[in-house]
């Protein structure tokens, strides 16, 4: 018997350390107050550092760097420099809302950006929203992240609705006929991307021989695209992200396909695909623009990280979010309230994807976001013209 | 049709691979070993970095990537996996899901998570058959493949070590005895299917084109589906295994679509299971015991809980904790409680009926589903919704589940993994955008939407469960349930219906699935079918095995331990899955039966 209880006393121990530390950790940043003077206001960022999407977690968090130093050194919010919470929530929405809960019970966080994906994004939002902090999804391209939010949710990235109906114009306008197309088949992304591109191609009579519904988690897209192509259309459109574009466009070109590819992103992967050259998106952020504001966030991006070769859209995205985040705490106040009045009344942010930045404050998302065709030579993105 | 055929050969080439290393692993060790899959994208990741960073020749860059992952393996083994699988298979399996997180994030911080261009080391696309183009890549896999496949066929007939690992997975013990050395034999096990391992990972992305760290998971469980179809423990079954499901998924892809795949893929395994309960070429087996049951229960060493304890609990978890607790910490209790309860209602089937179910996912997202959309479409309010949906959970999943019972062993564990897959995936065909919008509860007019009040909704909800199983296991039925679960054979002869009691205690558990998947939807107000994963089903697996597999209450204590430390480890973001991964091995090391186990 008696090992039992000793165990059982170990046991107990050990959850009430446990359960202290928990109460610790919480308590200590609840306890801090609003602050003033001299101390950093803070953002809350969160992101996946870890896991399946960490990929873009780096990138987001080099370009937060960068765009924080800039912003310090040039006397930060009125006199305050500004600093990031980062939290890792994997982009699972499990713990994005935990995190969410983190930054709202963190009375010195007076903004939040993320998450990456709308699937940990959405459901963190009512978190967010009761607890009267803005919810800045930069990166949400789902109309849904504003559309199904409330005035807390508030995000700079283009719809996904938005981009396809400008490709299927384009697409017409190039003189194109018919399209095969292959688009990502999930629920925050794919599909409405997919609705928003077919609707518009049946408006301006493009036709669209075959559509497949892909995973981004397949490997092997052989057998859907040999279905794709079987119609012989003049060109090909995939709707997706950049690394199943990469695998998709070489097993593409596998097959035999030597029609244009529209699709892909300006990330690393798909940029470093020797197939993928030659395809034409529309741009936010091309990173060989000679526009200046472009040039020197290029530049310095480059110098703070000898290591990187290119600079994406994702990096572009996050620089971008953080100056409008500035721009909007010094307009309103580095408050809670006054962020929220911010970006209601933010005019003219510059920006190194859309030239300038102005809220619809009844979309909460861009005005009049402009969109370039672009295609990839040599890895790098060049703004496509044609005669 | 000749086009998806060479595009279902090259992927049962890779499949085929994959699979052989999985099912020589299990017939030497009777373990599940999940490293394997991180064993794909570790060598990927290898060959593009000798490859494409440091430009050694991909002749000299492809022995490496397999010194390296056997000599790995081999650590693994010493270390981790046959200290605990000489007694514990089931501990063992465990411990290889925590080898594959360590793996797969020390080869995230090694080489990023960044998705890599792969080298083309041979022209792929030089040749063609009508219209479909190959090309001497795809050829020279397909013959590496081959001699591999003749090499370990002939060392498995003619060698020594060979026959050892024969004899070993037809009898360990009779092995044991006619004096071959068991230990070296698993060794050499492991080691040439962590070898083959990495070989398979390196084909994944020449054929793919590109591969990050995790990129070989869904190959990788799709390889181990393919060994499970041939017969675990079969070579020459995973060979064939590999190849039927590239061709039949091919051209099932071609008729309804990539969404489709995941669905096509387990309804092949599914239907021959049916057929063939042993998989393709595997035997039958006639008296086979569950991975869970038997020896498993009396190894542990029992922590008894003293009576004081219970009192405490309650007013700890649902009055102290409340009250003192801030939001941060009340929402992640919601989290732990939600998994509390549906690992609770878990331990009927994990615990009492010994079946290892791996697809508790699928009746969760019926019941998120099931909730959402009544209390959208529908007068039903969310207290009613909660019951509701985690009948029709019980139900869908019971009729769905219901051809499979009379799979044993480690197959009903993949049969019930690809009746939850299958699930998931029918909803995201049938319902593919997310659902916005769920009512959050609300008691009257007052809306209950703070982490407070879902903490206590949350708390209530896990004391009626574990109430409910407290009776389920005194009663008349659990006790018939546990005896299917410590000795099926015995409790046939008694003239209990074993299959019958088995789906009723799966019912069990889809009920309280579809519960958590309930509290769930409501608290996040919106669901789409990327929440509801694979690795959701893995979590309540381990929560299960954590805490000791037939305790109910021990599945609190196992979610406080895995939902929690995950929160508590946020002090390291960097390290934080390394660590955890390590403290799961070292609890599974020091309490191999669970936390808490009780002696049969």
């Amino acid at each position: 018997m008696k090992p039992f209880t000793t165990s059982a006393r170990r046991l107990a121990a050990l959850v009430l350390t446990a359960a202290t530390l928990a109460t610790a950790a919480c308590s200590s940043s609840a306890t801090a107050g609003g602050g003033s003077g001299t101390d950093p206001v803070y953002f809350g960022v969160s992101s996946a550092t870890t896991g399946q999407y960490a990929q873009y977690g780096q990138q987001f968090k080099e370009a937060f760097d960068l765009a924080v130093e800039q912003v310090n050194a040039a006397g930060g919010i009125n006199g305050r420099p500004v600093a990031l919470k980062y939290e890792d929530s994997q982009s699972d929405p499990k713990q994005s809302v935990t995190v969410a809960q983190k930054f709202v019970a963190d009375k010195d966080v007076v903004l939040a950006f993320g998450d990456y994906s709308s699937a940990a994004s959405i459901p963190a939002s009512p978190i967010y929203t009761s607890g009267k902090l803005v919810q800045y999804g930069f990166n949400n391209s789902n109309p849904a992240f504003t559309e199904k939010g409330t005035e807390y949710q508030w995000s700079t990235s283009i719809t996904t609705t938005a981009n396809y109906q400008w490709t299927a114009d384009y697409l017409k306008k190039q003189g194109v006929k018919s399209v095969g197309v292959t688009y990502l088949n999930t629920a925050d992304w794919g599909i409405p991307a997919f609705q928003a591109f077919k609707a518009e191609a049946e408006k301006v009579g493009l036709t669209i021989t075959d559509a497949e519904g892909v995973l981004d988690t397949s490997d092997d897209y052989r057998p859907s695209l040999t279905k794709a192509v079987a119609g012989k259309p003049e060109a090909f459109v995939h709707i997706g992200y950049g690394p199943d574009a990469a695998k998709l466009v070489t097993q593409l070109r596998a097959i035999g396909y030597q029609g244009t590819f529209y699709g892909g992103q300006d990330e690393k992967s798909f940029d470093g695909t020797p197939d993928a050259a030659g395809s034409i998106i529309a741009a936010q952020f091309i990173e060989t623009s000679t526009d200046p504001k472009v040039k020197a966030f290029v530049d310095a991006f480059k110098q703070k990280y000898p290591n990187e070769q290119h600079v994406t859209l994702f990096e572009a995205t996050a620089y971008d979010a953080l100056n409008v985040a500035v721009a909007v705490a010094k307009q309103g106040g580095p408050t809670r309230e006054g962020i929220l009045k911010g970006f209601g009344e933010v005019k003219d942010v510059p920006s190194v994807i859309y030239g300038s930045i102005t809220f619809d404050p009844a979309t909460r998302r861009v005005q009049d976001p402009r969109l370039t065709p672009t295609i990839l030579k040599d890895g790098k993105w060049v703004e496509y013209k044609t005669a | 049709m000749l086009d998806t055929l060479i595009a279902g050969l090259l992927r049962g080439n890779v499949y085929a691979l994959g699979a052989v290393g999985i099912s020589l692993v299990f017939g030497v060790m009777n373990v599940i070993n999940f490293a394997q899959f991180s064993f794909f994208g570790l060598g990927a990741m290898l060959a593009w970095f000798f490859v494409a960073q440091l430009g050694l020749p991909f002749g000299l860059a492809l022995p490496l990537v397999i010194v390296i992952c056997a000599a790995l393996g081999l650590v693994i083994n010493l270390t981790v996996v046959r200290p605990l699988a000489q007694f514990l298979p089931l501990a063992a399996m465990l411990s290889t899901y925590a080898v594959s997180q360590i793996l797969d994030n020390a080869s995230q911080i090694a080489f990023t998570a960044e998705f890599r261009v792969f080298p083309q080391v041979l022209p792929t696309s030089n040749l063609h058959i009508g219209n479909m183009r190959f090309g001497t890549s795809d050829l020279v896999m397909l013959g590496v493949t081959a001699v591999v496949m003749v090499a370990i066929g002939a060392f498995l007939k003619y060698g020594k070590i060979g026959q050892a690992i024969r004899a070993t997975a037809q009898d360990q013990e009779a092995a044991l005895q006619m004096g071959i050395p068991v230990g070296l034999v698993q060794h050499v096990a492991f080691v040439i299917a962590s070898a083959l391992g990495g070989l398979a990972g390196v084909f994944i992305a020449l054929y793919v084109g590109v591969a990050n760290p995790t990129s070989g998971l869904n190959t990788g469980m799709t390889a181990f589906v393919a060994a499970t179809l041939g017969g675990l423990g079969s070579l020459l079954g995973a060979v064939v295994g590999g190849f039927v499901l590239g061709i039949l998924e091919a051209f099932g892809i071609h008729f309804f679509g990539d969404s489709a795949r995941e669905i096509i893929t387990f309804a092949i395994l599914i239907l021959v299971l049916i057929v063939r309960p042993g998989g393709l070429l595997g035997k039958v087996p006639l008296i086979s015991t569950e991975p869970l049951t038997g020896t498993f229960l009396g190894k542990g060493r029992p922590l008894r809980v003293p009576r004081w304890a219970w009192p405490v609990a309650l007013v700890v978890g649902g009055v102290v904790i409340p009250l003192v607790a801030g939001d941060y910490v009340l929402t992640t209790g919601t989290q732990v409680l939600i998994y509390a309860i549906i690992a609770a209602g878990f331990t009927v089937t994990a615990g009492q009926a010994g079946v290892m179910a791996l697809g508790q996912a699928g009746s969760i997202a019926i019941g998120a589903y099931a909730s959402a959309l009544l209390t959208l479409h529908s007068p039903v309010s969310f207290w009613a919704a909660i019951p509701i949906a985690g009948l029709i959970a019980a139900i869908i999943s019971s009729i769905l589940a219901s051809p499979i019972w009379g799979v044993k062993g480690h197959y009903i564990s993949i049969a019930t993994l690809g009746v939850g897959t299958v699930i998931v995936a029918v909803i995201r065909l049938a319902v593919p955008q997310g659902i916005y919008g769920i009512p959050m509860p609300s008691w009257g007019d007052t809306l209950l939407a703070t982490p407070r009040a879902y903490y206590l909704i949350d708390f209530a909800v896990l004391v009626v469960t574990l109430l409910v199983m407290w009776r389920i296991r005194g009663s008349h039925l659990g006790k018939v349930i546990s005896s299917v679960g410590s000795d099926e054979v015995a409790a046939l002869a008694s003239g209990v219906r074993v299959r019958d009691y088995k789906a009723l205690a799966f019912a069990v558990s889809a009920f309280f699935a579809g519960v958590g998947g309930s509290l769930l939807a409501h608290q996040y107000t919106y669901i789409d079918p990327t929440i509801f994963t694979m690795l959701m089903s893995l979590l309540v697996v381990t929560i299960v095995i954590m805490g000791g597999v037939s305790l109910p209450y021990g599945a609190v204590v196992g979610a406080i331990i895995l939902i929690g430390a995950m929160e508590l480890l946020r002090f390291t973001p960097e390290l934080r899955i390394i660590v955890y991964g390590l403290v799961l091995i070292l609890v599974v090391r020091f309490r191999p039966g669970g936390i808490l186990v009780r002696n049969s």
